[in-house]
């Protein structure tokens, strides 16, 4: 009880912020191909993924002391605040870049622009964003159901319904555009 | 086996992914860190200082509303029950005391205010506490705010400042700063227990005049059943709903003092 008591704003007055920082500099550079990669994934946009990145990493490393005392992976933890921060505040912006359609797509590297094209990433691009974090978090993270309803703090039977919403709309685009995308067998 | 999963597990696995991010370096991170840190900091101070300078008109308007039995009843809770207390302290209490109660809003209608434990301690005069160590009786709330008062309810009060960031990693709970105590975890509401705690104001002190800068020997002489936690020293007050003081040190001198709900379920608070 007394370490979780401890994790408020005493936690991060604390001592010995010198070497904590340190510390961050290093988790940070550990784990930022990671995330970014993770980022990308999840808000289906490079430049949204460095800014996701950056905030939630600077939000978290503002507290870094208390985040460290809680115990947890603190991987897991930058992960899931990404996810929730993407649900959260990403979804006004991931709606106005959904009208934008790819403004600048004469100065996209050749690779990122074949991804763009392909019609799954597309499909993954409209689904709202917690339908896509459950799928991210499914496909991307290998996490069980179980596991995305802890890390979207939504109760199993919400991930399993926003699963198979996401894996239905999926499914209808794709067959739309004549992709395979059904059931085989 | 669905094809739609291997599709998108080929997809999540293609170095593509990899590529094209705008470098974020780390040690901008660490510099964005750094500055919200300062942010919190700095405003804390700023807050406090505007925050004073309200509770001294506050204490010049009450004065004048003296007769108001509400602040009588909130002057007998503060009253220390041992009869040890020293005569030199009384004019610092009165002032301390004035800070708690200043903020309510006149929502208690005469003599009776809500405060669920105060029937446990039905008449000092005949029946002096002979052993300190039973907990204090004193409603959880503090200003216009109260323990287990709902997200809605405490946004209607006006006292927290919007908006609110995640209190865990789940996302389920959620911190507010409030007006007197800008800290973006002064306040902290789960979905299912509404308030789980409120953070004073780094100048107030709980009606036994104990409060940010008292020595942690002083909590625990004017709290009887006052229990150390680590450098924590935690209070149980006896109301309904239960809840406690928790006075943060950092070892001899409490720097951080909150009312924590006795039965809160966020993570970390």
């Amino acid at each position: 009880m007394t370490a979780v008591l401890q994790l408020g704003t005493a936690a991060e007055r604390g001592g010995g912020r010198a070497e904590a920082v340190g510390d961050f500099a290093e988790f940070v550079r550990m784990s930022m191909p990671g995330l970014l990669r993770y980022g990308h994934a999840l808000t289906g946009n490079p430049h949204d993924s460095a800014d996701l990145v950056q905030a939630v990493l600077e939000k978290v490393g503002s507290r870094w002391a208390a985040v460290q005392r809680k115990g947890d992976d603190p991987l897991a933890y930058v992960r899931r605040a990404m996810a929730n921060t993407h649900i959260s505040i990403w979804r006004r912006r991931r709606r106005e870049s959904l009208v934008a359609d790819f403004p600048d797509s004469g100065a996209v590297a050749p690779e990122l622009s074949r991804l763009e094209n392909e019609p799954l990433w597309q499909a993954l691009r409209d689904l709202p964003p917690r339908q896509r974090a459950v799928v991210v978090l499914r496909y991307y993270e290998n996490l069980s159901e179980a596991e995305i309803a802890d890390a979207l703090g939504i109760s199993c039977g919400t991930v399993k319904s926003q699963s198979s919403k996401a894996m239905a709309s999926l499914r209808t685009r794709l067959a739309k555009e004549g992709v395979t995308g059904g059931r085989t067998g | 086996m669905d094809e739609l999963d291997d599709q998108l597990r080929k997809l999540f696995s293609d170095d593509r992914l990899d590529v094209h991010s705008p470098p974020v370096a780390a040690e901008t991170v660490v510099r964005g860190a750094a500055r919200l840190r300062r942010r919190r900091a700095a405003i804390t101070g700023a807050f406090a200082v505007a925050v004073l300078v309200g509770a001294g008109i506050g204490l010049a308007q009450l004065g004048k509303a003296r007769s108001d039995d509400t602040v009588s009843a909130y002057l007998t809770t503060a009253t220390p029950t041992t009869s040890t207390t020293t005569p030199q302290t009384s004019v610092s209490t009165f002032t301390s005391t004035v800070i708690v109660t200043t903020n309510p809003p006149p929502s208690s209608n005469g003599g009776n205010p809500d405060t669920p434990g105060t029937g446990t301690r039905s008449d000092p005069k005949s029946d002096p506490p002979p052993a300190p160590p039973t907990p204090e009786a004193q409603p959880g709330r503090y200003g216009s705010l109260s323990l287990g008062m709902s997200e809605g309810d405490a946004l209607a009060t006006g006292s927290l400042v919007e908006p609110s960031t995640p209190a865990d990693p789940e996302n389920r709970c959620k911190a507010y700063a409030t007006k007197s105590v800008p800290d973006s975890n002064a306040v902290i509401i789960s979905p299912a227990r509404g308030i789980v705690r409120i953070t004073l104001a780094s100048f107030a002190k709980t009606p036994k005049n104990v409060g940010v800068g008292s020595k942690v020997t002083d909590v625990k002489t004017a709290y009887a059943n006052a229990t150390q936690s680590g450098s924590n020293v935690v209070v149980e007050m006896n109301a309904t709903p239960a809840w406690s003081y928790i006075f943060e040190s950092d070892g001899s001198t409490v720097t951080t003092v909150f009312m924590r709900l006795n039965a809160n379920d966020c993570a970390g608070v």
